[in-house]
């Protein structure tokens, strides 16, 4: 009794606390990536799903994924379109943010509207891209065409180099927010003074720039692009509303192309080895966001 | 760093072109909500029209009276569903990201870096592990199976973003409780919560969305159209009638409702849920 009353009086009360919501992430998160790892070294289907037997294969369908032409598809497709919409939301979320960091009547109402993108579910987001990209009767067309830059529609989502530019498009209209309330918060940090010490001393806006903003703004840039890589990379909705992988496998990304196989193939070992690819490499970029934001902790 | 006031001139000018780039940015959205209240007919005129000329609310009003696919009900579903699993979230994050912020246990980093760590996770590591752990459960195809997974998305985010909230309470509040009578849980629910009630709202917010927008979830775990969330019967029906445009728009717009009001009456909640959940961690 008496140490169960000396447990208590210290820190470990805390572990009382966090228990219950640790508990529950072990159960629905811990196990499930365990059981996803033991799945992926089986050979699980339709069959033997819930029970029966489940034969160990060990590497073998890794093996089998590296002859895979739609697995290599998927994940070069993945790191292209992830690097490709970082450098586009990144751009012009930092543009906005220099933009709306000036001071005129509207710049934070404004701001503020420009949010809503982000905020919306994807599946309407995809919805509403794939409206404006139609082929006869989608805006894009007829803008292009109202400027004589084309005399055919362009079937975008269903030829296979303008279906990643259309999901390339999308994903930035969805990123671009998240990019510029990040830059725009991290630019209210540098302290007003270096700027006007530094015209003092002769600076122009461009020299200011490159030699206060960028460096003190490393940290902020630094989480927005990690940050942005782990959410881009691990994109999922937008492209299966709006490709479904298709046209012939041109848009599949790892997490879409594990889905099919486990859901739509019934091959779910295969798509759990998919989907622990995927995971390898959001958890190496992500022991960089980690140790950008442990950075500053108290201990 | 805030640049000073502009002069007068310039602030039109910036005035103006802050106002182009909005309805440039939001176009999209404009678009879809026009779409939605044109007729059919008008959708496929040649060239578009950039508002309705006849104005048409069949595409609503359908939904309500038959249909195979009613939206209503769907909208009901993703809201009991986003329900649900906010709560779970809320009542779990709270105490967890108290004693994580105010004590200093064994293994207390050890958990925090595994919430960290699970915000990254991308859906398809967890999809089929679920989805047989859930049939075991006899959990499969009901609302319960969402609720269960989307509270995943919201617990992890709001302990690291409550944990701040928390730390920065000074110690001598809590001290003058127990001085007052409170014990270490008295102290919590009644000084401590209504401090961090901000912190609250924005975890309930947050976990709130990113419930309403799953799609992976909604759609693998619950088979039944009829029990299926709003986001899902979205995708199903692009799926079966293609491109009616005015029925999809308009769903999609039913959709957004809830979002834009969070929006219009909770803004800076949202704007410090993406900012502190990215940057402090």
């Amino acid at each position: 009794m008496n140490r169960i009353r000396k447990w208590f009086r210290y820190d470990n009360v805390g572990l009382l606390f966090v228990l219950p919501a640790f508990l529950y992430m072990i159960l629905f998160v811990g196990y499930p990536i365990v059981r996803n790892v033991i799945l992926s070294f089986q050979d699980v289907n339709a069959g033997n799903l819930v029970r029966g037997t489940k034969n160990f294969i060990l590497f073998e369908n890794y093996l089998e994924l590296f002859k895979d032409n739609v697995f290599r598809t998927s994940l070069g497709n993945t790191l292209r379109y992830t690097v490709l919409c970082l450098v586009f939301q990144f751009l012009i979320g930092f543009a906005l943010a220099l933009f709306f960091n000036q001071r005129f009547a509207l710049a934070k109402p404004v701001r503020g509207i420009l949010l809503v993108p982000w905020m919306i579910p994807i599946t309407v987001t995809a919805l509403m891209f794939k409206l404006l990209f139609a082929t006869d009767i989608g805006v894009i067309n007829y803008l292009l065409r109202s400027l004589h830059l084309i005399d055919k529609n362009i079937e975008w989502l269903t030829t296979p180099g303008t279906a990643m530019f259309a999901l390339i498009c999308a994903n930035v209209w969805i990123g671009i927010p998240f990019n510029m309330i990040l830059i725009s918060t991290g630019l209210t940090t540098i302290p007003k003074e270096l700027y006007e010490s530094a015209s003092i001393d002769g600076a122009n806006k461009l020299q200011a720039f490159l030699n206060i903003t960028l460096p003190l703004l490393k940290p902020t840039i630094e989480s927005v692009l990690v940050l942005g890589f782990i959410y881009t990379f691990k994109v999922y909705d937008l492209v299966y509303v709006m490709t479904s992988g298709g046209p012939v496998n041109s848009t599949h990304m790892l997490s879409t192309y594990s889905y099919k196989l486990s859901f739509e193939m019934f091959k779910y070992s295969k798509g759990s080895a998919v989907a622990n690819v995927l995971l390898v490499i959001l958890l190496v970029v992500g022991m960089f966001y980690i140790k950008i934001t442990t950075k500053g902790e108290e201990d | 760093m805030e640049e000073k006031r502009v002069s007068r001139n310039k602030n039109i000018i910036l005035c103006i072109v802050s106002a182009a780039l909005l309805c440039l940015l939001l176009f999209p959205l404009y678009w879809a909500l026009i779409t939605s209240l044109k007729t059919e007919q008008e959708i496929f005129q040649n060239p578009p029209t950039f508002y309705p000329h006849l104005l048409n609310l069949k595409s609503y009003a359908a939904q309500v009276e038959t249909g195979d696919f009613n939206m209503f009900r769907s909208f009901g579903n993703s809201f009991l569903i986003s329900a649900g699993a906010t709560l779970i979230a809320v009542v779990l994050a709270v105490p967890a990201s108290y004693g994580i912020a105010k004590y200093h246990f064994r293994g207390r980093k050890m958990m925090l870096l595994g919430f960290l760590v699970t915000q990254m996770l991308p859906v398809s590591v967890l999809l089929t592990p679920m989805f047989i752990m859930f049939k075991n459960m006899h959990v499969y195809n009901t609302w319960v199976s969402a609720v269960l997974a989307d509270a995943t998305i919201g617990i992890p985010f709001s302990v690291l973003i409550l944990k701040n909230y928390f730390s920065s309470i000074p110690k001598d509040l809590e001290e003058a409780a127990y001085l007052d009578g409170c014990n270490r849980f008295t102290a919590f629910v009644r000084i401590l919560i209504p401090i961090a009630k901000p912190g609250v709202m924005v975890c309930a917010i947050f976990s709130f969305l990113y419930a309403w927008g799953d799609l992976a979830y909604g759609m693998t775990f619950i088979l039944d159209q009829e029990k299926r969330p709003i986001t899902a019967g979205i995708f199903n029906f692009m799926g079966q009638y293609g491109t009616k445009w005015s029925y999809l728009t308009a769903f999609a717009v039913v959709t957004i409702i809830p979002v834009a009001l969070i929006f219009i009456f909770m803004q800076k909640y949202i704007v410090s849920g993406m900012t502190n959940g990215a940057v402090k961690g």
